[in-house]
């Protein structure tokens, strides 16, 4: 089976928490959606992430029983496990827009769907869904998961897939989505403007891997963005 | 039933303390490896060179970058331009990663993506002549 159908596949049996307004696609696979017909070929990952907006809690676990082919992970119960070979793992993530603890990294404790809310994710604004093979997927506008991959902790694998993410959105991102990644970069704190850049920075110097994209020949491309995002900071 | 959850959490925290300490030393000496980083990305090239050639690269007004003069032993980093590359007889090109053959080399050559994207203070030193 392509990597391509197990997505859709994945999709197609978590739709009923995709279709609560709010829940996004939000990991690695959104560059392969925002691929022409949603190809996929940019970068491999065996797991799909769903933002979870935290005031949509309630709504988003009243749907979990409508769900077919995953179950709960005892381990891990953000995590919905695949029960057959035919879809992939499906982690569930906080994303807290309003609340008071907006920029906070917390445990949304719950019984049945506990979330780990990660503090960038409050940079996600909702895309135009895509409708692919009748299926409707909401996704987020590239900007704002492109900078949320740029900040995210970097340590080891992890990420620096985080990384390759972050380069697979820029390969599908149109001018306007530049232009919304440096709004939405002056808008940050001076702290987490710097890290935006090194976060660039140790991406152009990253060696290829497996299955993902190379940076290689697109470090000209890194190095100009990164310029853009400099001009008018007062340290170079 | 939330362990995981909390130890990850536990985690992204102090790695969130570790990086706020670097963004604070971002200016000092533990920050020149972020200097060094950031110089590279405008590299297209990078080539390592003997001391005859880097010394020549000098003579001609090409001025060794800071960043590579704080790091013990000294470096001496130069952006130049190809036709500047051409002729140093030495040069031998290394990747463009922070590897061993590349921190080993005691003098690089850069050539940059695009020399207008350089801070003022480079481009001057590229447009020099050997």
């Amino acid at each position: 089976m392509s990597f391509r159908t197990l997505l859709l596949r994945t999709l197609q049996a978590v739709q009923p928490v995709l279709l609560e307004p709010g829940v996004m696609v939000a990991g690695s696979e959104v560059p392969n959606l925002l691929e022409p017909d949603a190809r996929c070929s940019l970068l491999i990952s065996r797991d799909v992430d769903l933002a979870v907006p935290v005031e949509r809690h309630g709504a988003v676990k009243a749907r979990l029983s409508e769900m077919s082919g995953l179950r709960r992970s005892e381990e891990e119960p953000s995590v919905w496990l695949p029960v057959g070979a035919d879809l992939m793992e499906v982690n569930f993530i906080g994303m807290d827009t309003r609340g008071d603890r907006v920029g906070e990294t917390y445990v949304l404790e719950d019984s049945e769907l506990p979330l780990l809310v990660f503090p960038h994710l409050s940079l996600l604004r909702p895309g135009t869904p895509l409708n692919v093979e009748g299926l409707v997927i909401p996704v987020p506008r590239p900007a704002g998961l492109l900078l949320e991959k740029l900040l995210t902790d970097r340590s080891g694998e992890k990420g620096d897939r985080d990384l390759l993410v972050a380069l697979a959105l820029l390969l599908v991102s149109r001018p306007r989505d530049l232009d919304e990644l440096e709004e939405l970069y002056r808008g940050l704190p001076p702290e987490q403007r710097y890290d935006a850049r090194s976060g660039l920075i140790a991406l152009s110097l990253l060696e290829p891997h497996v299955q993902m994209p190379d940076p290689t020949p697109h470090r000209a491309l890194l190095a100009g963005l990164l310029a853009r995002l400099e001009s008018g900071e007062p340290e170079r | 039933m939330t362990d995981a959850l909390h130890d990850r959490v536990r985690r992204m925290r102090e790695r969130a303390l570790i990086r706020s300490w670097e963004y604070r030393q971002r200016n000092l000496s533990k920050g020149v490896w972020h200097r060094l980083r950031r110089v590279l990305v405008d590299a297209a090239q990078a080539w390592q060179v003997d001391d005859p050639d880097a010394d020549r690269l000098e003579r001609g007004g090409c001025v060794p970058l800071a960043v590579g003069l704080e790091l013990v032993p000294p470096k001496r980093v130069f952006f130049a331009t190809e036709e500047q590359l051409a002729t140093l007889s030495s040069r031998r090109r290394v990747p463009l990663r922070l590897g061993a053959v590349l921190l080993q080399a005691g003098n690089l050559v850069l050539i940059a993506h695009d020399s207008r994207l350089l801070p003022r203070s480079l481009r001057k030193d590229v447009s020099n002549g050997v």
